[in-house]
């Protein structure tokens, strides 16, 4: 009996990232911008969502992933703002959506019938930093409730966005949270982020996200 | 905290190299960079929890570090069953 060492030095995300390219080729190939949403849980990913498809779809076709560890809550609040498809994704305890379950799920999206896609990942600022689905780009979301150092504390996941939402604007007079002050460690862990601002209960909260969508939407969308 | 997402994949990748030579895999090494975002001693336990399941039988996890963001199966030791040969 010996003992026999195999060489191996693979990658273990090798086939997740695999997959995302052939997931990134696809919907290059239908033209379809796909933006990851990460966030803590309860920075409102779902009330942006829910907002974005009440007043953006008259005018463009968006189809929505959205990823919950349980309970299908999240995609059945969306499928009230909606006709477009709305898919679920139960992760059974997974604490991030992975490459495979986009690629299944889009299985489901008509694409040449989809004019911008949202995924809308687990709520968890560690876990979905490390898994690339495919997507144009992940959009961090993050709530004036929070603590300004988040981007200090969860740096992977502020690196690998390239937009950061600010969202419930309409509670700055209420905390002590200093948007500036948020902004500058932002920059500090990634200085090439953009910013957006938003409320979703403020008349006019939602302008400055609603114009990136229509920017960023498939060309040719009429607006 | 996915760490058994990373060990599951890892087991993957070790089941696919080896085949039906999987149970007799005795230890595999996964580099773990300082910056990966896996935490090394939960993911050695996941791994040997999964390593005692067929069709592996009770190898033993190594856990290697080094600078970076790095995550690798970086080695997976065999034995060979050799006494036909002699």
């Amino acid at each position: 009996m010996t003992v026999r060492t195999i060489e191996v030095r693979e990658r273990v995300m090798a086939k997740n990232d695999e997959i995302a390219a052939r997931v990134r080729a696809r919907l290059a190939a239908a033209g379809v911008p796909a933006f990851n949403l990460v966030s803590s849980p309860g920075s409102g990913k779902t009330l942006l969502l829910e907002r974005t498809l009440a007043e953006l779809g008259s005018e463009m076709r968006i189809a929505v992933v959205t990823g919950d560890v349980q309970t299908q809550n999240d995609a059945d609040r969306l499928a009230r703002h909606t006709d477009q498809l709305v898919q679920a994704v139960v992760t059974n305890g997974a604490c991030h959506l992975d490459a495979r379950q986009i690629e299944t799920a889009l299985d489901a999206v008509d694409l040449a019938a989809t004019d911008l896609l949202f995924i809308e990942n687990v709520g968890n600022l560690v876990c979905p930093a490390g898994w690339d689905l495919g997507e144009t780009a992940k959009i961090a979301l993050f709530s004036v409730t929070e603590g300004e150092d988040k981007p200090e504390k969860y740096p992977k996941m502020f690196r690998m966005a390239q937009w950061v939402v600010f969202t419930k604007l309409d509670l700055l007079p209420h905390v002590p949270f200093s948007l500036t002050h948020a902004v500058d460690i932002a920059k500090a862990v990634n200085p090439t982020l953009d910013f957006l601002m938003t409320s979703a209960v403020d008349p006019g909260g939602m302008e400055e996200w609603l114009g990136f969508c229509r920017a960023h939407a498939r060309r040719g969308v009429s607006v | 905290m996915h760490e058994m997402s990373v060990a599951l994949e890892v087991c993957r990748m070790a089941e696919e190299r080896l085949g039906s030579d999987a149970s007799r895999l005795v230890a595999l090494g996964v580099t773990v960079g300082d910056d990966a975002g896996i935490e090394p001693e939960n993911l050695a336990f996941c791994l040997e929890a999964l390593l005692e399941e067929p069709p592996f039988e009770g190898a033993e996890p190594r856990i290697l570090r080094e600078p970076g963001d790095g995550l690798h199966l970086s080695y997976l030791e065999v034995i060979d069953d050799d006494s036909s040969n002699d």
